[in-house]
Order: structure tokens, then sequence, then C-alpha cells
């Protein structure tokens, strides 16, 4: 059978609020229904075409199909419910939860490092390297991978773009805000290493209003843009 | 056959749960059984039977497992305990009412 003939019905049930996981059943389940009616006209001796449109009658149209699944709210998706908890609250609270294990993954590294493998300053292999990409993770990709988490999910729930965009804007400033550090010199016999989250406003330094900006630059406006592109394409 | 809406509603519910109790089927068995079980006296949109029985199975009263069958998956449906417990109240209320109606028309 044509791949694309639910995929109109598939569109219509994803913006309603539909999970993708559940209208992918759904229009998988509705397929093979399919084929079995054309099989089943076929033996009746009607030709491909013929069976094809008995069974399209007999399944139902989009309208009835789309209907039938929308009036039904509890096969919709919790984030169509409670979009603001999935595109801006979890999404800003993974931010944190980031933070943390990365630089538990640094504590983690220095601790080993020095405690079993006897590593000091003076000869710390890898290690800084190490524990200075985990930094660089928490300080720099965490809040993008935040944002880009919440803006992939809008997206992919057809999700109004409000509560992405009110999710980055928050996990931006929250990330710009956030303070780590690392030291292993010679001055300190085993190193030390700390982290924490500072907030300074209304003091906003050139380097945190630069930290907000990649974010929202790099996460926000790609977003932004297909979703305009998109909502111009379904109007045309 | 026209169907009025206000006296199927739950019907659909009962002959799925009925049918399924007897044995798991995947939607399309589903439908023929419906078909030739009420000798078509019943005829439902065939693609609105998928939203039914996945909120039957999110409310608990089936579950679904998938099998591979001459290499198209296809989801089995079978009715729970709390599907049957489901099936002995909506029978029961089935039969209230069927019994009412018979009585009525007796009476004409």
């Amino acid at each position: 059978m044509p791949g694309g003939r639910f995929a109109g019905l598939s569109e219509r049930l994803r913006r309603a609020g539909i999970s993708p996981r559940r209208v992918r059943r759904l229009i998988s389940e509705l397929e093979a229904h399919f084929d079995d009616l054309v099989a089943e006209f076929r033996l009746t001796g009607l030709s491909q075409a013929e069976s094809e449109s008995q069974a399209a009658n007999r399944l139902g149209t989009e309208d009835v199909l789309a209907e039938s699944v929308i009036a039904r709210p509890e096969l919709r998706s919790w984030t169509r419910r409670w979009p603001w908890l999935a595109f801006a609250v979890l999404p800003l609270l993974s931010l944190p939860v980031q933070f943390v294990f990365s630089m538990a993954a640094a504590v983690a590294i220095f601790g080993f490092s020095v405690h079993t493998l006897g590593m000091t300053p003076l000869h710390p292999g890898p290690v800084p390297w190490i524990c200075e990409a985990l930094q660089a993770y928490a300080l720099w990709i965490a809040p993008m991978v935040a944002a880009a988490g919440a803006c992939y999910f809008a997206a992919r729930y057809r999700a109004s773009a409000l509560w992405p965009v009110v999710g980055s804007i928050l996990i931006a400033i929250l990330g710009a805000h956030t303070n780590a550090s690392f030291q292993w010199s010679p001055a300190l016999p085993k190193g030390a290493i700390s982290a924490g989250i500072g907030f300074r406003f209304p003091d906003i330094g050139p380097a945190i209003g630069f930290r907000v900006l990649l974010t929202l630059v790099t996460i926000l406006a790609p977003f932004l843009w297909v979703r305009r592109r998109e909502s111009r394409c379904s109007l045309s | 056959m026209a169907q009025n809406s206000s006296l199927m509603s739950g019907v659909p519910e009962l002959l799925v749960l009925r049918l399924l109790s007897a044995r798991e089927m995947y939607g399309y068995q589903l439908a023929v059984a419906i078909r030739e079980t009420t000798r078509e006296a019943i005829s439902l949109g065939e693609g609105v039977l998928y939203p039914a029985l996945h909120a039957m199975e999110n409310r608990g009263f089936l579950k679904t497992r998938r099998r591979t069958v001459s290499g198209r998956t296809r989801v089995y449906y079978a009715s729970t305990p709390k599907g049957r417990r489901r099936l002995n109240e909506l029978s029961q209320e089935w039969r209230r009412i069927a019994g009412g109606v018979e009585w009525v028309l007796a009476g004409i």
C-alpha cells in the first residue's frame, strides 16, 4: 500500500496532542487493517483499485478516524496537558542535574587519580584536561543541551512554541550564572576542585550576557526559524 | 445499517470485551468477528475500533502483545481480569435494559 496513505491523519493526530509513539502504533495498525481488507476484497474478485476503494470506505474517512481519536482525551499525551512542565520546567531542572553529574564525575576522576593512582600536581597526567572538559561541559554545553531538548521535544510533539521559548530563556539565564572551577597547581599538595552556582543579578557582566546569547542564538533562533517555516508551509 | 449513537453507547466496549474474553485477536480479526457474530447487524467503522481498543488498554481492561506473522507485526489484544469484571458489569447492564425493552414490547 502507498506509504503516505495515513500521512495526513498522522500529522493531524500529532497536532491534536496525541503522542508520536501512539500515533505510530495507530497508523501501523490501520495500515495492516487496510492491507487485510484489500486482500479480503481481492478474494471476492474485485480489482486492486476497487479493493482499495472498498477498504478505505470500510475503514472510515480521515475525518472520522481523526475525530474518533481526538474525542478521547485519555489518548492525549501528558505533554499536551502540562506543556509548561514538559517544555520548560523539566528541561530547566535538567540543567542543575547535568551540572551536578559533570562535577561529580570530575570529583570522582580527581579523587581516583590522587588516592588510587597516586598522581600529584607535578605529575597530573590527563586528569586536568578531563576535569576541564567536564567543567566546560557544565558551563557551556549543558545549557545548550537542556534548551535543545526542550525545543526538540516541543517540535516532535507539535507543541506551541511558547513553553520551549520560556524554558530556553530561563535555561540560558541560569546556565550563564553557573560557575565551576578546578585547581591543581604545585602550590596545593594534592590539588583542589570546587563547583557552585552563583547569581549576580542585576550585575550582568558581558561574559554572562555572551553566555546567555550563545544558548539563545544557537538553539532558540534555529528552532523559531524552523517553526516559522513550518507554519508558513501549512498555511500555503 | 444506521445506528442510533445514544442507544449504541457502550455496545462496542461490550462486544470487544466479550470477543476478547474468548481469545486474543488483532484489530482486523476483531472487526471480522464483530461482523460475523452480529450477522452485520452492528456495523462499526472499522478504523474507529482502534482508539476504542487503545482507550480500553489505557483503562487496564485489555493487554497487548506484539507478534510477527508473515513478516508483519500484529498487535494482539486480550482481556485482563479487570476487563472481565467490566464485561460482567456491562453484560448485566445490557441484560437489564434489554429485559426492560422486552417487557415494553410484550405489553403493547
